[in-house]
């Protein structure tokens, strides 16, 4: 009974999880205008007519845009703010630590409006920019996580090692600081990546006139015939933010691995 | 000995401090060129801090550090004549073997083959020739301490620096690796410092030690002189077994000092068996257990002879260890016994006949 309350508990809350989930790519090839059972037929014409629609291209460049822009710069704050925790200590280093951990916990609605009003306030006009800067807010204490644990498990000596061997601080990092937190750098750059790509509530405020993926969608499901074209639309969401997810959970391992460090746990 | 060798290393006074905490006090020593030289201490007695200010990864607060007769302050480690094999070995796991010994040849530009033929040298030298193509992160605890020391000899360093090269082997491995250490001192003829806390080690490896307390070098001679003329009670508790009973100096002269001991009597000892200097607190003499004999039945009179009950017997199979009470003395004195065949083990509360010498003694005031 004990074993057995479990293992009923853990599958309803499983496919409460990933039910809504499973709909998406059964109605993405379902051939009805309708999201209802009983499925009448299968069809790949919702994922043609994507092609039909300028305005969904233009959301997802402004999305890849945003989200390659974001990821690149939040990692690269990561990289210093993890190496500076990790290997220096400073004055107020806790404190400023922790406000930079902040949005993490933060609601977003709050980060959003907050941002919103102080660039309105300033003048700024809304736009990929300003959607940009929201999200290396939110991503970045994600890449300090990532990589302070990988600069973490960096044994000290090895620097000391190399400069010991005749190398200066800088070929230092570069030989071998740098491919040693490499991992971590990449799996910095895919989550944050996802991160962006996802995000709707700071897009949605900060976007202006550009919406980004997510906007797009959310506004089209004011139209019934436009719904089937969004499932196949997140169909494809869900298959790319697997890959993303998978490939930088397998650069976390493998780094762990070369740094023959324990694993930790992670995100996933 | 022969012709003294000329100094490698020399420290001047130095003091270094970590906020309020004086980690070093006034440091003064010169180490030759070409010698096993051991830093020998309790952990936090600073020869960790001492060994990495010759590398270069610690500054300083007074004082001077010299390496072949210049001057090191400002030097950074990157352009010292010294090189290091750290605790951890710092093995670069990204990299494969001949890449990590190679490391610090990347700066010299050498041609290929030069390069090859000059790892692949370095290799053999360790007993590792072949396992260049193996990737670093898969290799065994005294597989990555060969290619440290590979990596550090390569750069034929003036000076090579071990920070408890030994301490992550088991103890077989250990054994084997300090032998290996002295067959490559030899072999290369560089300057080896060691800095290890275990006393069997320094004493087994080294042609001189220092022994360091708080900051102090305590004492620094060969490891002869080191057991059997400990120049204090510290010294002769940290290496080794040491007995010590009271004592009250009777005369002293140039023909030697003449001391009364508890359960020894009186004796006169040379001026070179107190190598000390006065502590002011009171006069003790020392020995070793292995410089008492438990005369058994038949067994001829000695010079020297006291009486003694047996209070703990410790049988080692090669050894026995006892613990004798000696008449008049107030607590047991160890006396080590190699155990011949064919001569019986005592027991306890048994009165033996212990013989000694006038010579073994150390007289500690």
């Amino acid at each position: 009974m004990k074993g057995g309350g479990f293992r009923i508990y853990a599958i309803c809350y499983l496919i409460f999880l990933y039910a809504p989930i499973i709909i998406l790519p059964l109605f993405a090839f379902n051939d009805a205008t309708v999201i209802a059972f009983p499925l009448s037929g299968f069809t790949t014409k919702w994922f043609a007519e994507m092609t039909t629609q300028p305005a969904l291209g233009q959301a997802v460049k402004n999305s890849l845009i945003i989200a390659v822009s974001a990821s690149v710069l939040a990692t690269t704050l990561g990289v210093f703010a993890a190496r500076a925790s990790t290997r220096y200590d400073f004055p107020f280093k806790g404190g400023i630590m922790g406000l930079i951990m902040l949005p993490l916990v933060l609601p977003e609605i709050i980060v959003a409006v907050s941002l919103l009003v102080v660039l309105l306030g300033l003048g700024v006009n809304l736009s990929i920019l300003t959607v940009i800067l929201g999200h290396v807010l939110i991503c970045t204490p994600f890449t300090i996580a990532i990589l302070s644990s990988a600069f973490q498990s960096l044994d000290r000596s090895l620097e000391e090692a190399a400069y010991d061997l005749g190398e200066t601080a800088v070929s230092t990092f570069r030989l071998i600081i740098l491919p040693l937190v490499m991992p971590g750098i990449i799996s910095s750059l895919l989550i944050s990546f996802t991160i962006s790509l996802d995000e709707f509530i700071i897009a949605f405020f900060l976007a202006g006139t550009e919406v980004t993926l997510p906007v797009y969608i959310f506004s089209q499901f004011r139209f019934p015939q436009a719904v089937p074209v969004i499932m196949a639309l997140g169909t494809i969401l869900v298959g790319m933010s697997i890959l993303l997810l998978t490939i930088a959970e397998y650069f976390r391992r493998r780094g762990l691995a070369r740094s023959g460090a324990k694993d930790t746990g992670g995100f996933l | 000995m022969t012709v003294e060798k000329p100094t490698m290393i020399e420290f001047r006074d130095v003091h270094k401090y970590y906020g309020d905490y004086h980690a070093l006090r006034g440091i003064t020593a010169k180490i030759r060129a070409g010698e096993f030289f051991s830093l020998l201490g309790p952990s936090g007695c600073g020869k960790t801090t001492l060994l990495r200010t010759i590398a270069g990864f610690e500054g300083i607060s007074s004082g001077a550090v010299m390496i072949d007769g210049k001057h090191m302050e400002g030097v950074p480690a990157n352009k010292r004549p010294t090189n290091m094999v750290f605790q951890s070995y710092a093995i670069f796991p990204h990299l494969t073997v001949a890449q990590n010994v190679g490391f610090g040849l990347r700066r010299a530009n050498l041609a290929k083959d030069e390069l090859a033929r000059r790892v692949g040298e370095a290799l053999e030298m360790v007993g590792l020739k072949g396992y260049g193509a193996r990737a670093a992160h898969a290799l065994s605890g005294g597989q990555r301490q060969r290619v440290a020391l590979a990596r550090a000899l390569i750069l034929k360093p003036k000076v090579l620096l071990l920070d408890e090269p030994l301490s992550a082997l088991d103890k077989k491995m250990r054994e084997q690796m300090q032998v290996e250490l002295i067959k490559l001192q030899r072999q290369v003829g560089i300057t080896f410092i060691l800095v290890t806390h275990d006393q069997e080690e320094a004493l087994v490896m080294s042609d001189r030690i220092a022994v360091m307390f708080e900051g102090e070098i305590a004492q620094l001679a060969d490891p002869e002189t080191l057991y059997r003329r400990p120049n204090s009670k510290k010294v002769a508790d940290f290496i080794g077994t040491m007995n010590f009973l009271p004592a009250e100096i009777l005369s002293e002269g140039p023909g030697g000092i003449e001391i009364e001991a508890q359960g020894l009597g009186r004796v006169t000892l040379a001026p070179d068996q107190a190598p000390g200097a006065a502590s002011g607190q009171g006069a003790t003499v020392g020995f070793r257990p292995e410089t008492l004999t438990i005369l058994f039945e038949g067994q001829p009179t000695a010079e020297r002879e006291s009486m003694g009950t047996i209070e703990e017997v410790v049988y080692y199979g090669d050894m026995t260890y006892y613990d004798v009470r000696l008449d008049g003395t107030a607590s047991p004195t160890r006396i080590s016994m190699r155990n011949v065949f064919g001569r019986p083990v005592l027991d306890i509360g048994a009165r033996a006949r212990i013989a000694w010498s006038a010579g073994a003694l150390v007289l500690f005031r």
